[in-house]
C-alpha cells in the first residue's frame, strides 16, 4: 500500500516538473522544413473518436507525407488534455471542441484555430449527438428535459449549452435541467439503468444505447445550428509565429484530407477500427458528421452567444476573428 | 525550567513550520515571473484562493466531501477491523480468504468505479463505496497481523484466568493489537483523501475533486491550483487531527516503548 502512495506522490512529482519545464523546453515541431525534401515530425493530439477519422484517411492517403508531414497521433483523455500539451509544444496540433477553445480563449490561453474538424450533418433526429431517453420514458420532447437529470460529458461546455439551447427552442425553461457529468461510454448503462433521466451521447454510444432501445429526443447540435462548426484543429499561437509554413501546410493536408473523407463516407466508417475499438457491426450503423473544408462563423457567433447566456465564459466574451479566421 | 521548556517547544515548532516555509518561499520565487499559463505564480493562486475558497464555497462543495470522507474512513475501519479480527483469530478462515482478498486488494479503486455506479447508482453512496473498497486494506491486512503476533503468554495467561469472549476479545486481541490496526488506519487515511477526489471525478455535482477538475476544464488554472493547495492543507490537519488522537489512545503502548528503550 505504502508502495502505491508513494508511485502517485512520483507520478505527482513527475507531472509538476514536466509542468514547470514546459515554458523552456518546448520544441516547434522538430527541424524547420523550408525545404521540402526534409520531413518533419508533428504530433497531433486527439481524442479517438468518429470526428477524427479524416485524419487518419489522411495520413493512409498520403496527403501529409506528401507534403513532408510526418504525422504521428497521441491519444488523450479528453479536450482538457489536449490543450496543455499544445500549450507546451509536446503537440503541435491539437484537436477540440469549438466551446473549449472559446473558453481557453477568454481565459488567455494562446492557441489559435487553424483548420476546420468537424461539423454536425445538420439531421434533427440523426445527428452524430442526441438526447436519448429510455424506450418508455415519460419524456416525449426537448421541452420534458426540464427537471430531469440529464448527463453530459463535460459540464459547462458545448453539450450543456446546445442542450438548453434545444429545450428553450422547444419551449420548455433551460434553467431547469438537471446536468451532471459523466463519460460517454457508460452512458448507455446509466440511462438503462435508470440512474439518469437522458443521457447526451456521441457515437458510438448512442449507437449502442439505440440499440438497447432508446429513443433520441433532441439533436442539440442540428437545433442550434445545421451548420454548427462542432470542433477545429488548433495550434499554439508561438508555433504559428515560429513555423507559419509548417501550420500552412497541416492546414493544406487537412482541408484535403476533409475532403477526401467526405467523399468516401465508406473508408472513413472502415478506418475507425484501426484507432477506435468500436464493435465491427456498431461501425457499420453509426451516424457520421460532417467535414466541410471551411469554419462557419454564424453558427460559432450563435454558439458563444448561448455560452455568454449561460455564463461560462464568466464575464468575457471570446473573440471569434482572432481565433477562428 | 521553564525556560527550556519554552526553548525545546520553540524549537519544534521551528523544525516542524521550517520545511513548508522554504518549500512555500522556494515555490514563491521560482514562480514569481511565470509567464507559462499552467504555472502561475504563487501571488495569484494565494489571490485567487481568498476568492474561490469563500465559505459559501466551502459548505457547498467541501463540506460534502468531508462527510463521503468520514463515512467511507470509518466504515472502512470498520469493516477493516471487524474482518481482521476473524481472519487473525482463525487459520481456516484465513486459508480460505486469503487468496480473494489479495484479488480484490490487487484491483485500483478508480477502475472499480463503473461497475459499482451500476449497482450503487451515482449518488454519495456510490462515492462511498469507492472510499472503503480502496481504504480497507491496510486496516484489515495490519489488523490481520496484529492480531497473529499477540503475545502468547498473555494469551496462556488469559486462558488460565477463564477470561474468554467479548472480554478476552476486548482485552487482549484488540488491545495488542491496536499499534498495528492504527498504523493501518494512518496509512488509510492517506487513500481515503485521494479516493475522495478521484470517486468526485465521476458523476459527481458537487465536492472538492469535482470542483478541481471543473476549474482544470475551464482553464481556469490559479483556481485550480488553489484547490490543490487546499486539498494539501486538508490532508495535513487532518493527519493532525489523527496523531493527537492516536497518542490518547496509545498513550499505554508509547509509555511502554519509552520505558523498554531507556531502563
Amino acid at each position: 500500500m505504502r508502495r502505491r502512495v508513494l508511485g502517485l506522490a512520483i507520478a505527482v512529482v513527475t507531472v509538476a516538473a514536466a509542468a514547470g519545464c514546459g515554458s523552456s523546453s518546448s520544441s516547434t515541431g522538430g527541424s524547420p522544413s523550408s525545404d521540402g525534401s526534409k520531413t518533419t515530425q508533428v504530433t497531433v493530439g486527439i481524442i479517438p473518436i468518429v470526428d477524427v477519422a479524416p485524419l487518419y484517411l489522411g495520413q493512409k492517403q498520403g496527403f501529409f507525407s506528401k507534403r513532408g508531414i510526418d504525422l504521428k497521433m497521441e491519444l488523450a483523455q479528453g479536450g482538457a488534455a489536449i490543450v496543455p500539451g499544445v500549450v507546451s509544444g509536446q503537440f503541435q496540433f491539437g484537436f477540440s471542441n469549438t466551446t473549449s477553445l472559446m473558453l481557453a480563449q477568454t481565459k488567455g490561453v494562446p492557441i489559435k484555430s487553424v483548420v476546420n474538424g468537424v461539423a454536425t450533418n445538420g439531421k434533427v433526429g440523426a445527428d452524430v449527438t442526441g438526447v436519448a431517453v429510455k424506450k418508455d420514458s415519460s419524456i416525449k420532447s426537448a421541452k420534458d428535459l426540464a427537471g430531469k437529470k440529464v448527463a453530459v460529458n463535460t459540464l459547462q461546455n458545448i453539450g450543456d449549452t446546445t442542450v438548453r439551447e434545444s429545450v428553450r427552442k422547444a419551449g420548455g425553461d433551460p434553467t431547469k435541467v438537471k446536468f451532471l457529468e459523466m463519460p460517454f461510454d457508460q452512458m448507455p448503462a446509466a440511462l438503462d439503468g435508470g440512474q439518469v433521466d437522458a443521457a447526451w451521447m456521441g457515437e458510438p454510444a448512442l449507437t449502442i444505447a439505440k440499440g438497447q432501445g432508446a429513443r433520441v429526443v433532441a439533436s442539440p447540435f442540428a437545433e442550434t445550428d445545421p451548420k454548427l462548426t462542432v470542433a477545429t484543429y488548433f495550434t499554439s499561437t508561438k508555433l504559428l509565429k515560429e513555423n507559419p509554413g509548417l501550420v500552412k501546410k497541416f492546414t493544406e493536408a487537412m482541408t484535403e484530407s476533409l475532403t477526401y473523407a467526405s467523399e468516401h463516407p465508406d473508408e472513413a466508417r472502415q478506418i475507425l477500427t484501426t484507432y477506435t475499438k468500436i464493435d465491427a457491426q456498431v461501425v457499420q450503423k453509426l451516424t457520421l458528421p460532417s467535414w466541410p473544408t471551411k469554419i462557419d462563423m454564424a453558427s460559432l457567433e450563435k454558439l458563444a452567444s448561448l455560452g455568454e447566456e449561460d455564463g461560462i465564459f464568466g464575464d468575457k466574451k471570446p473573440d471569434l476573428d482572432a481565433l477562428f479566421s | 525550567m521553564i525556560r527550556t521548556t519554552v526553548l525545546t517547544a520553540a524549537r519544534r515548532v521551528l523544525l516542524v513550520l521550517g520545511m513548508p516555509a522554504v518549500l512555500f518561499a522556494v515555490w514563491w520565487f521560482a514562480t514569481a515571473d511565470s509567464t507559462d499559463f499552467y504555472v502561475p505564480p504563487l501571488a495569484t493562486i494565494l489571490q485567487k484562493f481568498g476568492e474561490v475558497w469563500t465559505v459559501e464555497r466551502l459548505l457547498s462543495d467541501v463540506v460534502p466531501s468531508l462527510i463521503r470522507l468520514v463515512a467511507g474512513y470509518l466504515l472502512a475501519v470498520v469493516v477493516g477491523v471487524g474482518l481482521g479480527l476473524v481472519v487473525g483469530m482463525s487459520r481456516v478462515v484465513r486459508d480460505v480468504l486469503e487468496p480473494v482478498l489479495e484479488l480484490f486488494r490487487a484491483i485500483p479503486p478508480p477502475v472499480l468505479v463503473p461497475v459499482i455506479m451500476l449497482f450503487a447508482g451515482i449518488g454519495d453512496t456510490m462515492k462511498v463505496i469507492v472510499i472503503v473498497s480502496g481504504c480497507m486494506w491496510p486496516i484489515l491486512l495490519n489488523t490481520v497481523e496484529g492480531v497473529r503476533a499477540g503475545d502468547e503468554v498473555l494469551s496462556d495467561t488469559c486462558r488460565s484466568y477463564g477470561i474468554t469472549g467479548v472480554a478476552r476479545l476486548r482485552h487482549l486481541v484488540l488491545r495488542s493489537a491496536s499499534p498495528q490496526i492504527v498504523t493501518g488506519m494512518r496509512q488509510a487515511l492517506s487513500i481515503a483523501i485521494i479516493l475522495m477526489v478521484i470517486s468526485e471525478m465521476f458523476a459527481a455535482i458537487n465536492g472538492l475533486g469535482f470542483t478541481i477538475v471543473q476549474f482544470q476544464r475551464s482553464f481556469a488554472i490559479p483556481e485550480m491550483w488553489s484547490g490543490v493547495l487546499l486539498l494539501g492543507l486538508l490532508g495535513f490537519a487532518l493527519s493532525l487531527l489523527f496523531r493527537f488522537a492516536e497518542n490518547r489512545v496509545l498513550a499505554w503502548y508509547h509509555g511502554l516503548r519509552r520505558a523498554q528503550r531507556n531502563p
